[in-house]
């Protein structure tokens, strides 16, 4: 049945799926913005909560894929972003992201960084779990520990961290082997959660199947792949939140049925991934769509491992990379809600600029001339992509394009576990291309970790890694923010394409539907985790009764 | 006696059949490319933890170890555990299988009450030609009208004029029945759209062929009234083949409600047993498949007791249908 | 059992002489062939209105699939104008979510889907017959043992089977008319023994059997003309399942390779745009109820014709 209902795959790269949220301009404690800023302008914002409305009531959510996989519910574990989104309802973690990127507090009231390897936490006091113990700084000690013995995906986005220790009951000192920007941005996303640890530790709680934070939400009820109910934790620290007694989620993998629900009122907060969804939505009455643009973004894996692949020469690559049109991707496959992207995230503060790239160019006869050095005119290869929207619709324009430079693209569209076993199953990975997609996250440095494949091992079925390349990687993740950072990330952006093992192409839109009529909701412009329900705890119902 | 041979036979084969379909689930769910442990983990996945979880559910061990294994167990009445929710398989089977089982129902009876009638109306009218091209072009466009052409298009006007009807938002009978019932219509009617035509085609085509039987013209010279003559010649007798043929309607829905369930998305079996052939979900796999061929077995064998009832000549020895 | 007479096909004693030439000699064996021929001819000159306007519609669509060959239309695959254009002069039928003119999908799509159909449908009718007639004439073991099988499949629901046999091959053409092939077997199996089953034993096979002729000979001689008509019903029955299906697969994502279209995938793609592009998905929805019904009127035709009553099948 499917057919559609995909996630992404797994990967960091998660979910197809979109949006939403609410939040506010209530409490302010971890807003950087002054309520008094008129609603719906508010800048970074796509949607502002009414914090006027009365609190309670509960909202509809329907979204495509449920959280929990073969890994359960552990968010230290989760590699999802649709898990992330569900996740994130219950569990917090010490630092957030704002509505332009910027940190800003959570579990954590402020930071010191005595020197550029040392991070002090002050932590809240009045954190709960919602078994009703107080959090302490045990507990981030224990949960930071725990990731990084995890050993998961998060575990290398986390950086050099050689020691974490609770100096009091209220202070965490985090110790770094080198400088690494992007620990902040990595300490926000759901896999760094704070968990109970002391729980865990004594055995009452098995966080693969069963979730305690100290969220806006606790979990009612849950039926793998139909449904979620979460009730609002009475404890939660932050004041006026959630603004709803409960939040019904439904997991609904057709995208015409999450449409027709909406439409008929049985839900009031949808996530999409139809890039036409906002233009079919755009009648219907009391309907609002809204499209958060992501840092998420499209690449390309061209197999040099393989020794049956035509990508084994570096020219045939380059060729590639150079003749795909972008912009043709971003206009015509997502509907002119994405944007072509370098190696750091298009979109994100410090991201280089796309324009400037071998890609951006379009210089079809460079391409040929590539091509006809390397021997390879009338190349024909086979583009392995998995089935969820918008995916075939980017193949095929990949397709077309490179049908100018007289490249002949065969797609192979496969249900995601099938894709996932041909491109990961074995090294070296037996295709010749592939398509998927990252999560950007929230800073430009992290997501460029995976294109060295010696610290991203999942990659190795299918590229090596170049010695320029992880060192111009390793220097954008531990410089500082400022011109030097800059020009190592121009450096980086070129170096990527120039390498051509990975292509990066466009950003991935994410697409929210809400009633206005029966909740108002807070959603920021952009999102780096793929959480549209980030600022669902800040929604409020119209009609609450 | 020859009847208890019959009724061994007929469970011999019966679990001939079951074994012989587990055993096919099982080896197609083992041919796909893409294991569980190195597949659903995602690339992320430490080799570490692919091994743990392997372990975890045995898929080290040879496929035929496993597949005894899961005999073993399943004649025990253990159906094993979803690797995904890690609940019971038999537990959401079981909290599914009524959301289908109602579906299927709700399509069968309104063929029996609107198709039969149809049919038997049809074929009454029909000149001795065999003719009524009008009555064959409209039940042959029932059968014609695929479930997922139909449903997308029920889907959307549903959704789009609120006409009273929900498209989703499945609530059991029990906890509303209303809210049930305004869920369920549209996929039931989406779904009997088939087999109200199929049940009148056959039944229209059994009554004329019961028409030129001597016995009914001799009634008819007998001067017994139409109605009787409707009631106990012609119904009795073309009955027949009708209730074969809902037996195996049922059995149809059974599959065609996959579709359905997809599209208005409802939580029954068909949804969550093609889901888990994406998840490699083995047990969830092996499970479904075989509950869907056991009720087809059962429905043959029902098919068979009524269709003994009704007419005790032919009874047991309807040679040649399934089973 | 077949609606063919014995008498149309086997000599029945007619051929005299000395020997006890029971079955035909060769020149009146083609000339039994050829009278088969005509037979057939005039049995579709003689279907009713309803089936010759089916037949039409098919032949349409099979002209409408050999235009796409010519690229009739333009190129499926070119993104020849705007997104989701509503139709007019330039694209007659409309564009599509890439801005790729509707109607030369719909001539690829239809192309794609009867092609990938029918040869999936000549396989299940050679494997059928030939698994049919020698289970139902030789019976025993070997009925038993085909039977077996053919229940085995019949149990698992077609949409299951299909998915199963498309997650093991491989999405694609190949898995698609694998998955016609199994789903439609059973069926045709059955009915094809049963007939088989009464031909066996009817008088000229007992004395061709008789008189010596071997098996393949009795088989194909004697047997399969008797049980002709029963393949060409469930055959041409069995076409519309097959389409069915082939849309069933590509509506779930199983179904053939971007950017080749099939009547199956544009529904599918054209589904998510029933409000704004309803052309999307009316169009490609028309002609596939279109083609379905065509084939199931023609095969109501023909079964009127070529077989009794009892032997009718569920889509």
């Amino acid at each position: 049945m499917r057919h559609t209902n995909r996630t992404g795959l797994s990967i960091a790269c998660g979910v197809t799926a979109a949006v939403l949220i609410t939040a506010g301009c209530s409490g302010g404690d971890t807003s950087t913005d002054d309520t008094s800023t008129p609603a719906e302008s508010e800048p970074g914002y796509l949607a502002v909560a009414d914090s006027s409305l009365p609190a309670g009531g509960e909202l509809d959510v329907q979204t495509h894929i449920d959280a929990s996989v073969a890994t359960g519910l552990d968010p230290q574990l989760a590699d999802l972003a649709a898990a992330w989104q569900l996740m994130s309802l219950v569990y917090e973690t010490l630092v957030t992201v704002g509505p332009e990127f910027e940190i800003e507090p959570a579990l954590a009231e402020s930071w010191d960084m005595p020197d550029d390897t040392t991070y002090v936490f002050h932590l809240r006091d009045d954190v709960q779990f919602s078994n009703g113990r107080a959090m302490t700084a045990d507990d981030v000690v224990g949960s930071l520990e725990r990731q990084l013995e995890l050993g998961s995906v998060w575990t290398g986005q986390l950086g050099p961290v050689e020691s974490v220790t609770a100096v009091d009951e209220h202070t965490v000192e985090v110790a770094l082997a080198e400088p690494y920007t992007p620990f902040l941005a990595a300490l926000a996303n759901v896999p760094a959660s704070i968990l109970p640890m002391r729980e865990i530790e004594d055995g009452t709680l098995n966080p693969e199947t069963e979730m305690l934070g100290t969220g806006p939400f606790v979990v009612a009820d849950h039926r793998q792949d139909v449904s979620w109910r979460f009730e609002r934790n009475d404890d939660y620290w932050k004041q006026d939140e959630p603004g709803v007694d409960a939040v019904n989620v439904q997991i609904v993998p057709q995208e015409a049925a999450r449409i027709a629900a909406l439409q008929d009122g049985s839900a009031s907060l949808v996530t999409l991934g139809n890039v036409d969804s906002p233009a079919l939505l755009q009648g219907a009455s009391d309907v609002s769509v809204l499209t958060q643009a992501n840092t998420d973004f499209y690449y390309l894996m061209l197999n040099s491992q393989w020794e049956e692949s035509p990508f084994t020469d570096p020219r045939v690559r380059q060729a590639v990379n150079m003749a795909i049109d972008r912009a043709q991707i971003a206009d015509v496959a997502l509907a002119g809600l994405g944007h072509p992207t370098g190696v750091t995230p298009a979109g994100l503060p410090g991201a280089c600029e796309p324009g400037d790239l071998p890609s951006g160019m379009a210089d079809l006869d460079a391409a040929r001339e590539l091509l006809a050095e390397a021997g390879a005119e009338n190349l024909t290869f086979e583009l392995a992509i998995f089935s969820t929207d918008p995916a075939p619709a980017v193949a095929q324009v990949i397709q077309q394009s490179l049908e100018e430079i007289g490249v002949t693209v065969e797609i192979e569209q496969l249900e995601e576990t099938s894709w996932n076993g041909k491109v990961y199953g074995e090294a070296p990975g037996r295709f010749d291309a592939a398509l998927s997609w990252f999560a950007g996250y929230a800073d430009p440095g992290m997501v460029t970790k995976w294109w060295n494949p010696d610290a991203a091992g999942f990659n190795l079925g299918f590229m090596e890694s170049d010695a320029e390349l992880t060192g111009l990687i390793d220097t954008v993740n531990s410089v500082p923010q400022g011109p030097e950072r800059d020009a190592a990330i121009t450096d980086l952006c070129a170096a990527v394409e120039d390498d051509a093992q990975m292509v990066p192409l466009v950003t991935r839109p994410s697409m929210v539907g809400y009633r206005a009529d029966a909740v108002s909701v807070s959603l920021h412009a952009d999102e780096g985790y793929g959480n549209p329900l980030r600022l669902l705890s800040e929604a409020r119902m119209v009609r609450a009764e | 006696m020859r009847l208890f041979l019959w009724w061994l036979r007929r469970a011999v084969s019966a679990v001939a059949t079951l074994a012989g379909v587990s055993i096919l689930v099982f080896l197609a769910l083992r041919a796909m490319p893409g294991g569980f442990a190195e597949t659903i983990l995602g690339p992320f996945a430490s080799a570490e933890q692919q091994r743990e979880l392997a372990e975890r559910y045995g898929l080290d061990d040879s496929a035929f170890v496993q597949y005894w294994r899961w005999l073993q167990a399943a004649i025990g009445g253990d159906f094993g555990t979803s690797m995904i929710s890690r609940e019971p398989v038999a537990s959401e089977l079981g909290a599914r299988l009524p959301v289908t089982g109602q579906l299927a129902v709700m399509a069968v009876l309104t063929a029996l009450f609107i198709g039969v009638p149809l049919g038997v109306l049809t074929a009454l009218r029909a000149r001795p030609d065999g003719g009524g091209a009008l009555g064959r072009l409209v039940s042959g466009l029932g059968v014609s009208l695929p479930e997922f052409v139909l449903g997308s298009i029920v889907v959307f006007v549903f959704s789009r004029y609120a006409l009273g009807l929900s498209v989703g938002g499945y609530v059991p009978f029990a906890d509303d029945p209303a809210g049930n019932l305004t869920a369920m219509i549209l996929p039931a009617a989406v779904l009997s759209v088939f087999a109200i035509s199929a049940t009148a085609r056959t039944t229209r085509d059994a009554v004329l062929n019961v028409l030129v039987e001597p016995y009914v013209t001799a009634a008819v010279a007998r001067g017994e009234s139409p109605a009787f003559i409707i009631r106990h010649h012609i119904l009795r007798n073309a009955a027949t083949p009708v209730v074969v043929l809902l037996s195996t309607i049922t059995a149809y829905l059974l599959g065609g409600a996959i579709i359905v369930e997809y599209l208005f998305n409802l939580p029954g079996i068909g949804s969550y047993v093609v889901q888990a052939v994406g998840r490699r979900d083995y047990a969830v796999v092996q499970a479904g498949v075989l509950l869907a061929a056991t009720v087809f077995i059962a429905l043959n064998v029902i098919a068979d007791l009524v269709v003994g009832l009704i007419d005790p000549r032919l009874g047991v020895t309807a040679e040649g249908r399934s089973m | 059992m077949s609606g063919a007479r014995p008498g149309d096909v086997s000599g029945d004693g007619t051929s005299g002489g000395g020997a006890p030439a029971t079955y035909p000699s060769t020149s009146e064996e083609r000339r039994g062939v050829r009278m088969r021929i005509a037979h057939l001819t005039g049995w579709l000159r003689r279907l009713d209105w309803l089936s010759r306007c089916g037949l039409f519609c098919l032949l349409v669509l099979v002209l409408a699939a050999l235009g796409s060959m010519v690229n009739l239309g333009g190129d499926p695959a070119e993104i020849a104008g705007g997104r989701l254009q509503p139709p007019g002069p330039d694209h007659w039928l409309g564009t599509d979510n890439l801005g790729r003119s509707l109607l030369p999908r719909l001539l690829e799509g239809i192309g794609v889907t009867l092609l990938l159909s029918s040869i999936a449908v000549l396989v299940t009718a050679v494997l059928s017959t030939a698994l049919g007639i020698v289970a139902g004439y030789l019976g025993g073991m070997v009925n038993n043992l085909v039977m077996r099988v053919v229940e085995l499949l019949y149990a698992f629901p077609s949409i299951v089977l299909a998915i199963l046999v498309a997650a093991v091959v491989g999405p694609g053409r190949p898995a698609a008319m694998a998955a016609i092939v199994l789903v439609t077997i059973p069926l045709m199996t059955r009915l094809v023994r049963t007939a088989s089953t009464s031909v066996a034993q009817r008088d000229y096979v007992t004395s061709a059997v008789v008189s010596g002729v071997r098996l393949p000979r009795i088989l194909i001689r004697h047997v399969l003309p008797n049980v002709a008509g029963t393949i060409a019903v469930q055959g041409t029955y069995a076409l519309s399942v097959g389409i069915l299906v082939e849309g069933g697969l590509s509506f779930l994502g199983f179904g053939v390779q971007p950017p080749q279209a099939s009547l199956g995938v544009l529904i599918q793609e054209g589904g998510v745009y029933m409000v704004a592009a309803p052309w999307l998905i009316i169009t490609p929805g028309v002609v596939l109820i279109l083609a379905i019904l065509s084939i199931n009127v023609v095969g109501d035709g023909l079964r009127d014709r070529l077989e009794p009553r009892e032997t009718r099948s569920l889509r």
